[in-house]
């Protein structure tokens, strides 16, 4: 093998590697904050007393999950212009992801909800709680907490995953790294550094999730 | 006799995994191409004229067939593999093709990672907007949102300008996207090809769209690995040899509609 590895052009454009970043990790933070909210609403209609309700959380889990990513992305951004909504796209992309992750964080919350022991439900309904009531003080931290190593890496995925929007020209880590690659040329250094880029955010998600999971469930842990 | 049949039909399974999981190993050399009587070549499916899927899947266009030509004088068959703007040249480096035919622009920086071959091809960097947009030249794109193939000559040439005149510059991974953006309004001016405006009619009727700035010539050539000489000597005379038989001058009339332009050599 004759390849030189030149990696000073990539410093050169570290710069714009760092925006490409930080417009994935802002992507990736609100998809899991909105995601996560959808996903509960998702899980709590799966459980609903009316069918159709059931019938529609249902049919959106199982649509998003047995279709790819991508082809969710280009719906949203080349598909829904001809319903007349028009989105930048970093905008498409949030809301792609937020739709995916929120099909997926509904399936684990469901599974939560139902690992929450059944006595402990009717224990509540004993006292007379409401179904909110019941949902807040005797299900959310117990399934929060089974679910939490789950949604974590499904966090982590969604973030991952974030680097197909580059087709559609939103200007997160991958774009910017292809766009350096076409220029230069470089394709092993940038997406080696690219790597690091990203094993590097997963690692700094991973520690906000621990922080998280210590300052909610430390109490609950056995003495 | 259940058991060794399973393990036939295992063994069976596994060697067709690892076939299909085996990278196309590319031929450093002429002769190697010709021994194993297979040329692989990477064109770009999503150009319209110049590369596509046909009906059948296989790719179509004035790149392809200036391959299957090559390969015709070669004496072999060829295969095609897939590429975009922008992975075309990282899968000449590592190997997955022995030659690029997709509408390579030669350009310095191109050269140098990747050598060319003299110009097949002629095209020209063009901005297409419907006819209603009024623009007329690249000052007229500030504020609006255009779209280009990342990586292309479009790219290379209104990256420089973009912040300086507020031109919202937006890159697509390949250019049936970047098209498809423009047909749904997700952007205001396309960076394509001279001749893409005839498909966008075609395909979008109504919007009347037009060729509005002519930002330079492009002549693509054949993109090869650094140091193969022999190749390079190979594909210079093949060019030179269709250019002057009328065989190229055939394939531009059948996909561009036009007749051979004269290509510059060097």
């Amino acid at each position: 093998m004759d390849y030189v590895f030149q990696f000073g052009v990539v410093w050169r454009d570290f710069p714009a590697l760092l925006l490409g970043a930080w417009l994935t990790v802002k992507l990736s933070a609100l998809a899991m904050a909105l995601g996560l909210l959808v996903g509960v609403a998702s899980a709590l209609a799966a459980a609903s007393r009316w069918r159709l309700v059931r019938a529609l959380a249902r049919i959106y889990v199982e649509a998003i999950r047995n279709t790819p990513f991508l082809v969710q992305v280009l719906f949203v951004y080349l598909g829904l212009p001809s319903i007349g909504l028009r989105l930048r796209p970093d905008h498409a992309a949030l809301l792609a992801m937020v739709i995916n992750l929120g099909a997926y964080s509904g399936e684990i919350v469901r599974a939560g909800i139902k690992a929450v022991p059944f006595g402990q439900l009717e224990a509540g309904t004993a006292l007379g709680l409401s179904s909110w009531q019941l949902f807040r003080h005797v299900v959310w931290l117990p399934a929060l907490r089974a679910i939490f190593p789950a949604l974590g890496s499904q966090f982590i995925l969604i973030m991952l995953a974030s680097s197909v929007v580059s087709v559609i020209s939103a200007e997160e880590l991958t774009a910017v790294a292809d766009t350096l690659v076409a220029r230069h040329f470089r394709s092993f250094e940038v997406y080696l550094v690219v790597t690091g880029m990203y094993l590097a955010m997963c690692l700094a998600f991973q520690a906000v999730f621990a922080a998280i999971d210590r300052a909610l469930f430390s109490r609950w842990r056995t003495v | 006799m259940r058991a060794p049949r399973r393990w036939a039909v295992a063994l069976f399974t596994f060697s067709l995994l690892l076939l299909l999981a085996a990278p196309p190993l590319a031929a450093q050399t002429i002769d190697e191409i010709i021994k194993r009587g297979k040329v692989i070549v990477g064109v770009n499916t999503t150009t319209p004229i110049f590369g596509l899927a046909g009906p059948d899947g296989q790719p179509e266009g004035y790149d392809p067939d200036v391959a299957r030509l090559a390969a015709k004088y070669l004496g072999v068959q060829v295969e095609f593999v897939p590429v975009t703007g922008a992975n075309r040249l990282p899968f000449l480096l590592t190997n997955r093709v022995d030659m690029v035919i997709a509408l390579f622009g030669i350009t310095p920086e191109r050269a140098q990672q990747i050598w060319f071959s003299i110009p097949y091809a002629t095209e020209a960097a063009v901005l297409v907007a419907p006819a209603s947009r009024a623009v007329k030249t690249v000052d007229d794109l500030g504020g609006l949102r255009v779209g280009v193939p990342r990586g292309a000559m479009q790219d290379l040439i209104l990256t420089p300008q973009a912040a300086a005149k507020k031109i919202n510059l937006m890159r697509f991974d390949d250019e049936a996207t970047a098209l498809q953006a423009l047909v749904s309004g997700q952007i205001d001016v396309v960076g394509t090809g001279l001749l893409v405006n005839r498909t966008l009619n075609r395909n979008d009727p109504g919007k009347n769209y037009e060729v509005k700035i002519v930002l330079r010539p492009l002549h693509f050539g054949i993109g090869i690995r650094r140091g193969q000489t022999e190749l390079l000597q190979w594909l210079n005379t093949f060019i030179y040899t269709i250019k002057n038989n009328g065989e190229l001058d055939a394939i531009s009339r059948k996909w561009r509609q036009l007749p051979l332009e004269q290509l510059p050599v060097f």
